[in-house]
């Protein structure tokens, strides 16, 4: 005497990590700050996995120096994930990252039916190969068009123009609050704009990387497994010129995010 | 934001309140396990700028914490908690920022998500109670001219051992109709009109979200997703919007067959529709069909009530495979899952219902008196299996008095309170409630 053996039907959720792992990130304990960051991540999206019995959450991961790899291949439950390092050396190709999901985001390999994929590019530099070319061999895909793209800017020198291109067009720019505009009599600078998911996340240091990691594999994967709480507030059709799913605000941060404070551990 | 381990004063609180632990985050802030003089309880702590995008935030909290809980299956918010001006120092940014108090939910709750996601062995008796008392809930806010407008799987716990219920997040309950709020509800749960913005959240669109979390928690499986579902590759926003807004149609709709469960991809829904007795079926007919468009015409919480507390009285195990089962005791046809003819049952005759007598089968205060609110809080007796000779079924008395059981050969018996009696060789039993009548 039991209820019967049946669950919600689900569909799959794709979650794509693309690192960079140029020699750059052996720099400063980049490298093993995003390794750290993203296996402390792991926990609390098991959790929100098992929160969602309308996704089934699928990892994957690519690294991409001289060339880009699969490191992990095949979509994978996040509670049998385990996550081993990623290791530094080589230069940039980002362009070739996008090409191999790009491969894998076209009917089949992907199942006919999912919820919006999300995929995570974190960098610190430059592409070095054709980067306009694995962006549109990706934003070909309508899969890829769907998905939730996120971009972590490490430190100072990652290439925030591609990163945005990679999420798309930068939403109307918002002053600082106060600020008006050409008051200044200089442009203002992209950190002095408030946070937008829309705009490369900038981690200046280990914490801010952590955070940013937690809340890509958390409030995101249970934004686009769920429909969320709306507010009567919210436009009707706001935020969907930019994206099919409502994005989550951003973790608060300690620190203010208008004040460049520089690095602190690299 | 609020560290843990530490000791923090609030305006116009005598103790102080350490914070233990955090318990999670969610979009509107983070909850906290907290010892506020030796007793442990829950802290919401707000972002502040959820409290910028919700102006009404603070009136409406300071509302619900005079007006008090409807029912104990709310974890309401017991009071209000500002820093004291000493902690500006302490606490920069959650200065600007306030909380409330509220009870802390106790352990063996689960979160509902675990059930719909099929990760828990629970009963069908176990769901039926939870989702009485869930109707039981909101009945209790309505009455009191609140409501909720954003319930959702994420606020609702489930005890699995009793099927008692928690309602997490109570932050948005309101006066029905006067404050407008800041939320409209969760997609899936949110009434059509509410979502396509032609209505506010109200008393209305709840019964709306009432009827879905029930189908959610008696099937596993969404009143709204069948097969137009399967025309859509990618499931967001806009999507979302169609199915539950702009072209919602009851998977089981008699009128309109254009959203049947697909036996592939909606298994959960085809097993378990035929479970319930057709009086369980029409509230879901009736608030999907003819009140998908017209809220004033959705099945009420009382009509809820009233249904599931009969429902879960004609509970019976199937002689053949032991399975639950919730026939018409009219016309008992055969077992939803094995097949078989059901055949007649023992049936306890009381003044006001007709129980079955199947083992966990409870006799409540309304079953003898048609005055007294249906509830399962306080039962008067259960049926229950002996320990050892599983073939014996018995009456345990729940009452606080003795009660007379009648045999057969004309003999009385007295059953104390906590004793259990076979029924085997009674015709009834007599109680202070009222008289107990064996149907074989
Ligand atoms: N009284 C309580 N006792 C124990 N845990 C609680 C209590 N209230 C909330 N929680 C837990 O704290 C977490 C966050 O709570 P809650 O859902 O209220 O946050 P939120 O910011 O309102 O989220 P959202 O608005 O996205 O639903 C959840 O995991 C919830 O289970
Ligand atoms: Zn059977």
């Amino acid at each position: 005497m039991a209820f019967p053996n049946v669950r919600l039907s689900n569909r799959p959720l794709h979650f794509i990590y693309l690192c960079d792992c140029s020699g750059s990130m052996a720099a400063q304990g980049k490298m093993q700050a995003l390794n750290q960051a993203i296996r402390q991540s792991l926990p609390g999206m098991a959790d929100v996995a098992r929160e969602n019995p309308e996704a089934r959450v699928l990892v994957r991961a690519i690294s991409f120096s001289d060339r880009a790899f699969w490191h992990i291949p095949d979509p994978t439950p996040v509670t049998d994930l385990v996550w081993t390092d990623l290791q530094a050396g080589g230069i940039t190709a980002m362009g070739e990252a996008l090409e191999l999901v790009a491969s894998q985001l076209s009917s089949p390999p992907m199942e006919e039916r999912a919820l919006p994929p999300v995929l995570v590019l974190i960098s610190d530099g430059q592409p070095t190969d054709d980067f306009e070319r694995g962006l549109s061999l990706l934003m070909r895909q309508p899969w890829a068009q769907k998905a939730v793209r996120l971009a972590i800017a490490m430190g100072h020198d990652a290439d925030l123009e591609v990163l945005q291109q990679f999420i798309g067009p930068e939403p109307f720019p918002r002053l600082p609050e106060g600020e008006v505009p050409g008051a200044s009599g200089h442009q203002p600078r992209m950190a002095a704009r408030s946070r937008s998911p829309r705009r490369p996340l900038q981690a200046s240091n280990a914490t801010s990387l952590a955070q940013y990691i937690q809340w890509a594999s958390t409030a995101v994967v249970g934004a686009a497994s769920r429909p969320a709480s709306r507010l009567g507030g919210e436009e009707l059709h706001s935020n969907q010129n930019q994206s099919n799913i409502p994005l989550p605000d951003l973790p608060p941060t300690l620190m203010d995010p208008t004040d460049d404070i520089g690095p602190l551990v690299w | 934001m609020l560290p843990e381990g530490s000791d923090l004063a609030f305006e116009g609180l005598q103790a102080r309140v350490t914070i233990v632990r955090g318990l999670g985050g969610g979009t509107q802030g983070q909850v906290f396990e907290v010892d506020v003089a030796g007793e442990r309880m829950a802290l919401k702590w707000y972002f502040p700028n959820s409290i910028a995008a919700d102006p009404n935030l603070e009136r409406r909290l300071l509302a619900s914490i005079q007006a008090t809980a409807p029912n104990p299956s709310y974890l309401w918010p017991l009071a209000l908690l500002r820093p004291a001006a000493g902690e500006s120092t302490r606490l920069p940014l959650a200065v600007q920022s306030f909380g409330y108090l509220m009870p802390l939910r106790p352990p063996g709750y689960i979160g509902a998500h675990e059930h719909v996601g099929g990760l828990v062995d629970i009963s069908l008796q176990t769901v039926m109670r939870s989702s009485f008392f869930l109707a039981e809930a909101f009945h209790d806010l309505h009455l009191r001219g609140l409501c909720y407008k954003d319930i959702s799987l994420m606020n609702l716990f489930l005890e699995p051992s009793s099927g008692r219920i928690l309602i997490c997040d109570n932050d948005n309950v309101a006066i029905d109709g006067r404050d407008p709020g800041s939320v409209l509800g969760t997609p899936g749960f949110m009434a059509p009109e509410v979502l396509l913005r032609q209505a506010r959240p109200g008393a209305n669109s709840d019964l709306f979200s009432l009827a879905v979390l029930i189908f959610r928690l008696l099937t596993r499986h969404d009143p709204l997703l069948g097969s137009l579902e399967l025309a859509i590759r990618c499931l967001d926003e806009p999507a979302r919007r169609r199915l539950y807004g702009e072209d919602p149609v009851f998977i089981f709709d008699p009128r309109d067959d254009r959203n049947r469960p697909d036996p592939e991809a909606h298994p959960a829904a085809l097993v378990t529709w035929p479970i319930y007795p057709a009086p369980l079926q029409v509230l879901f007919l009736q608030t999907f069909g003819i009140g998908m468009k017209s809220p004033e015409r959705r099945a009420l919480t009382g009509q809820w009530k009233q249904v599931l507390a009969r429902t879960l009285d004609q509970r019976r195990l199937c002689p053949h495979c032991g399975q639950e089962t919730f026939p018409d005791p009219a016309a008992p046809g055969r077992c939803w899952n094995c097949g078989r003819e059901l055949g007649p049952g023992l049936a306890l005759q009381l003044p006001h219902g007709l129980v079955q007598a199947a083992a966990g089968n409870e006799l409540h205060p309304h079953h003898f008196d048609n005055l007294h609110p249906q509830g399962l809080g306080n039962p008067l007796a259960r049926l229950e299996s002996h320990p050892s000779r599983h073939d014996l079924l018995g009456l345990r008395n729940l009452d606080a008095h003795p009660w007379q059981a009648l045999l057969r050969n004309g003999e009385r018996l007295n059953v104390d309170p906590g004793q259990v009696c076979n029924l085997a060789p009674l015709t009834g039993l007599v109680t202070p409630s009222g008289p107990i009548t064996l149907l074989r």
